[in-house]
């Protein structure tokens, strides 16, 4: 028998019938769910639909095969359909749920996913996009030591829904993902957390009494790179430059053409665009300077940093 | 700038395979196909928006003449030029009437 498992996560009432350890339990009686989660029978065959690539896209279901863990469908924003290999590992099946498949899920919702992490300063969110190794979670991570709410450390759920008010952040799940060599600069001891599934060194750690649970205004962009200079800088990117910030870091952005999303897509980066302030921080490949870009940051918030374009 | 562009006989349309928005009134566009940025801005915009069916130059400075004071001389010339400049990025396909 399947239990039952209610969670809210990017603001939708999520009833389950997989146990997300993550994400926030709903307490309390429910009676409308934004989505479900099913869980079929474990199946051998399942990769047999997908004779081309992992991704298809048919009668508005999105579907997508994880080779060994589990086929995934998604329908209308409202639906995930989970079909598990027989012995799939259960923490990588929900990698892949909590990742690429709500990230879907938002897109067909018309809720804009970035990827990357998002903190609260003074009661405005500034999301923080990069690179993988740019230092995103890092940065974040000296936020949440410093007392400064999370909001996401994956996945930014910009909401655009309404055209006369201002984009919004919604929470995601109570968790950060940190490199070991981050964990130890950060005085964190590696031991204490469980590794994420074949990220080897790369560890999850519970945040729940830093995590903003309320979606909250979305203030500014910041592009963080890893740089060559020995110094930190930061600098204002005009507003073509930041339309393209956007769209190289929208999460799963190669799916958008299979979803038939691409131009809904760029109409809602170009408004972000021209509505929010996006910056590049450059940080030093060498030596750590978390705490310090964190002030640069919220130097940024305050107005008290003096940019140029 | 060659002269043999759109002769009164022919006709420009929006090529295909562009995603398009605004920003603050200016049209901006994303070729799908070499990932792009084009800036119209807000006139070049407009114009874009009235070759979306097959339009003649003449068609166009018409219209134009009607939203913006310009002089039709000077309105002829910009508007060639500027489809000159969308020809040759590949933005526009030019038929014969």
């Amino acid at each position: 028998m399947f239990t039952l498992n209610d969670y809210r996560i990017f603001g939708l009432n999520i009833r389950s019938k997989i146990v997300l350890p993550e994400a926030y339990e709903i307490h309390g009686i429910i009676s409308e769910f934004d989505v479900e989660i099913e869980l079929n029978p474990p199946q051998e065959d399942v990769q047999d639909q997908f004779t081309t690539g992992n991704y298809r896209f048919e009668n508005g279901r999105f579907l997508f095969h994880v080779p060994e863990t589990a086929c995934y469908s998604i329908t209308s924003g409202a639906r995930i359909s989970v079909t598990p290999y027989p012995g799939a590992d259960e923490a990588k099946i929900r990698l892949f749920l909590l990742g690429t498949c709500m990230g879907v899920l938002l897109m067909q919702r018309g809720i804009l996913p970035l990827h990357g992490s998002a903190v609260v300063i003074d009661g405005k969110v500034f999301a923080i996009v990069g690179e993988s190794g740019a230092g995103k979670s890092t940065l974040a991570a000296a936020f949440a030591h410093a007392g400064y709410p999370l909001m996401t450390d994956d996945v930014i759920a910009v909401s655009l829904s309404d055209d006369s008010a201002a984009a919004a952040v919604y929470p995601s799940y109570p968790q950060q993902k940190l490199w070991e060599e981050s964990i130890e600069q950060l005085g964190l001891l590696s031991h204490n957390y469980s590794s994420i599934y074949q990220r080897v060194n790369k560890y999850a750690v519970p945040i729940r009494s830093q995590f903003c649970r309320e979606p909250l205004p979305l203030a500014g962009v910041v592009e963080l790179i890893k740089a060559s200079e020995p110094e930190p800088s930061i600098k204002a990117y005009n507003r073509f430059e930041g339309l393209h910030v956007l769209n190289v870091h929208t999460y799963r952005s190669s799916l958008l053409h299979l979803l038939n999303l691409q131009q809904w897509q760029f109409q809602s980066i170009a408004r972000l665009a021209s509505e929010l302030p996006v910056y590049q921080l450059r940080r030093p490949a060498d030596g750590f300077s978390a705490f310090n870009l964190m002030d640069r940051v919220v130097g940024l918030a305050n107005k008290r940093e003096v940019v140029n374009s | 700038m060659s002269a043999d562009i759109l002769t009164a006989n022919e006709l420009v349309v929006q090529s295909d395979g562009f995603l398009v928005s605004e920003m603050n009134g200016e049209k901006v566009m994303l070729s799908i196909e070499n990932g792009k940025y084009y800036n119209l801005g807000q006139i070049g915009g407009r114009v874009w928006e009235l070759i979306a069916s097959p339009s003649s130059i003449q068609d166009i400075v018409n219209q134009l003449l009607t939203e913006y004071e310009i002089e039709p001389g000077a309105c002829e010339q910009q508007v060639r030029a500027f489809l000159q400049q969308l020809k040759s990025e590949g933005l526009i396909q030019v038929r014969k009437e």
